[in-house]
C-alpha cells in the first residue's frame, strides 16, 4: 500500500495535478488516493470508471483495441485515466493546462508498479 | 414498466433523478419499517411488498450487528452479483430516516449508485415538507390507506 | 421444451399475475403455436397492461400471423411507455422496410442500435437498408438527394477519410463519414451507437467534476488512437488513426475535420 501511495504522490508532484487515485474499474470505488482539498474522490472514481468502461466498448467496436490512456479535456480542467492490471484504473484530475505528457508518464509508471 | 411513482409526492423528482443518473433498473424508497414511499421499475405490488419487507429486515439485522460491534448505525450495504447488483442504504430526512433499495446492472456500478445516492439523500432532505403532527392510526383507515398507496404506486 | 411449457403453464395457472407468461409466450411462439402464444400474452396483458415487453412479444406474434397493422399499433404502445425500447424500434424498422419506407426504417433501426449497440442483427439490418437507401437515391438522381444523405466524400482530402472519420448525432446515428476496421468491415453504425453513451458520460463527468464544458476526449488504444469531439452541439466527430499517428497530429486533423463538418451541418440547416 505504501508503494502505491508513493506512486500516487509522485504523480501529484506534476504541476497542475489536483489529485491522483487508484480506482476499481468495475465498481468505480476508490482504492487509494492522494487528493487536494475540495476534490471529491468518490465522484472522480465513479465517473472516471464509468467513462473508461463506455469508451472501452466504443474502442473495441471500432477495432481500436483496449484503451491504454484516456484524456478528457474540459474548459476548466482535465481528467486522465490509465487502465492498469487487475482491473485497476489510475486516474488523475488536473488543471486545464497541466503538462499531459508528464502526468501520463508518471501514471504509466504507477500502472507498472501494480504488476 | 419504466415509470417512477410515489405515495409521497416530494420524493418523486429526487428518485427520478437518482434512477436516471445512477442507471438503476429498480428502486424502492421505504421507511425503516418497510412502508413504501416511492418505487421505480416494479410491475407487481406483491414484488414491491416483498422487496420492501426484505430490505427493511436486512437493514434492521445489520443495524443490530452494528450495535453489537459498537459501530455507528447502519448506513449502506452493497451486493455485486454477476449481472445485477443490489444496494441498500439509509438516509435521514426531517420526517425521519428512509431506506433506498436499488438494483443495477453492468451499465452502472456501485460507485455510481453510491455517488448518486448521496445526491438523492441531499435532495430528499431539502424537499421534505415539515413533519406534521401524527394522526392516530385507526384500524379501518389502515386498509384504505394501503389500497390508496398501492394505487399511487401502480397508477391504477 | 414440452416440460418447460408444462411448468410455465402451471405457474401461470397458479399465479395469473406471474411474469412467467412472457417466457411461456416466447416458447409457444418459437414452436409455431401462434394462437396459443397470443392467448397467453393477451391474458398476461390483462394483468400487466403497461409492460412493454409483453406488448413487444404480442406484436411479434402478430407479425408472424401477418397482422402487420395491429403489430404496428402494439409497438406504438411500447414506445408510448418506453421510448427507447430496442425491440419496438427494431420491429417498426422491419415493418417500415417491408412497406418500402426506407427512411423510416433507417430511423427506427438507428434508434434500436442506440438503445442496444451490441445487437449484431440490427447492425446487419442497418447495413442492408442503408445500401438500398443509397441505391435508391442514386437512381433518383442527385437533385433528389435530401440533406440526410451526405456526400460520401465529405472529409475527402483529410487523413483517414473513407475509413476513420465519422460524424454522428447525439442519439448515436451516423450523419456522415465512415468507420472501418483494419479488415475493411464497416463498423460505422455500431461505433456511432456507442459514441452516444461515451459523449453523455464525458459531458456528465466534466459537469460534475467542475471541469467546465468538455472539449475533446482523446484515447490511446492497443491498435489505434481515437479523438472524439463535439464540433456543433449534439453532434459528435470521431477520428481513428493507427498508433503511428501521434495524438497531437490526430488533434490537428480533428480540428480540420471539425471545420468541414461544421460548414456542412450549417448548410443543412
Amino acid at each position: 500500500m505504501a508503494r502505491l501511495q508513493g506512486a500516487l504522490d509522485r504523480i501529484t508532484r506534476v504541476r497542475g495535478v489536483r489529485g491522483a487515485m487508484l480506482v476499481g474499474g468495475d465498481d468505480g470505488l476508490v482504492i487509494a488516493e492522494s487528493l487536494m482539498a475540495g476534490v471529491r474522490g468518490n465522484a472522480v472514481a465513479a465517473l472516471s470508471a464509468s467513462l473508461v468502461k463506455k469508451l472501452r466498448r466504443a474502442a473495441v467496436a471500432a477495432g481500436a483495441g483496449l484503451p491504454k490512456f484516456l484524456h478528457l479535456q474540459g474548459e476548466r480542467g482535465t481528467l486522465l485515466a490509465v487502465p492498469a492490471p487487475h482491473g485497476i484504473v489510475v486516474v488523475v484530475i488536473a488543471d486545464a493546462d497541466v503538462n499531459v505528457g508528464l502526468a501520463r508518464l508518471e501514471m504509466m509508471r504507477a500502472a507498472e508498479n501494480l504488476i | 414498466m419504466s415509470e417512477t411513482r410515489a405515495v409521497e409526492a416530494w420524493t418523486l423528482e429526487p428518485l427520478r433523478r437518482f434512477v436516471a443518473e445512477a442507471g438503476a433498473r429498480l428502486a424502492l424508497l421505504t421507511t425503516p419499517s418497510g412502508q413504501v414511499i416511492a418505487q421505480h421499475g416494479f410491475t407487481r405490488a406483491v414484488d414491491v411488498m416483498a422487496a420492501a419487507a426484505l430490505g427493511s429486515a436486512i437493514a434492521a439485522s445489520t443495524a443490530e450487528l452494528c450495535r453489537m460491534l459498537k459501530e455507528p448505525e447502519f448506513r449502506s450495504l452493497n451486493h455485486q452479483g454477476v449481472e445485477h447488483g443490489v444496494y441498500l442504504a439509509r438516509c435521514d430526512t426531517p420526517r425521519g430516516p428512509l431506506l433506498l433499495l436499488a438494483v443495477y446492472d453492468s451499465d452502472s456500478s456501485p460507485g455510481l449508485v453510491q455517488l448518486f445516492f448521496e445526491e438523492l439523500a441531499r435532495a430528499l432532505a431539502a424537499s421534505c415538507p415539515p413533519k406534521a403532527s401524527e394522526p392516530k392510526v385507526l384500524a379501518e383507515d389502515f386498509e384504505r390507506e394501503l389500497t390508496a398507496s398501492l394505487n399511487a404506486l401502480f397508477g391504477r | 421444451m414440452g416440460d418447460e411449457i408444462a411448468a410455465l403453464s402451471a405457474e401461470v395457472a397458479r399465479d395469473p399475475q406471474s411474469l412467467a407468461f412472457l417466457r411461456l409466450g416466447e416458447v409457444l411462439r418459437a414452436q409455431g403455436q401462434l394462437e396459443a402464444a397470443a392467448r397467453v400474452v393477451v391474458g398476461g396483458l390483462g394483468h400487466h397492461p403497461y409492460l412493454p415487453d409483453a406488448h413487444d412479444l404480442y406484436a411479434r406474434i402478430l407479425v408472424d400471423q401477418g397482422e402487420f397493422e395491429r403489430a404496428e399499433e402494439e409497438w406504438g404502445m411500447v414506445l408510448a411507455i418506453d421510448p427507447r425500447h430496442a425491440g419496438a424500434h427494431k420491429g417498426l424498422g422491419f415493418l417500415a422496410y417491408k412497406r418500402g419506407d426506407l427512411d423510416a426504417a433507417l430511423d427506427h433501426l438507428e434508434l434500436a442500435l442506440a438503445a442496444d449497440p451490441t445487437d449484431q442483427r440490427v447492425v446487419n439490418a442497418l447495413r442492408r437498408v442503408r445500401k438500398e437507401f443509397e441505391r435508391l437515391l442514386q437512381a433518383q438522381g442527385s437533385v433528389a438527394v435530401p440533406p440526410a444523405a451526405p456526400p460520401s466524400d465529405l472529409f475527402a482530402g483529410l487523413e483517414g477519410a473513407g475509413s476513420g472519420i465519422l460524424l454522428a448525432d447525439a442519439q448515436g446515428r451516423v450523419l456522415a463519414g465512415a468507420m472501418r476496421r483494419e479488415d475493411g468491415i464497416d463498423v460505422a453504425e455500431e461505433v456511432a451507437a456507442h459514441l452516444a453513451g461515451v459523449s453523455q458520460e464525458a459531458a456528465r463527468t466534466a459537469q460534475l467534476l467542475d471541469l467546465g464544458q468538455w472539449r475533446f476526449l482523446l484515447a490511446e488504444a492497443e491498435h489505434q488512437n481515437l479523438y472524439l469531439g463535439e464540433p456543433v452541439e449534439d453532434t459528435l466527430l470521431l477520428l481513428a488513426r493507427d498508433r503511428s499517428v501521434p495524438a497531437g497530429r490526430l488533434a490537428v486533423v480533428a480540428q480540420r475535420a471539425a471545420v468541414v463538418a461544421t460548414r456542412w451541418l450549417e448548410a443543412q440547416r
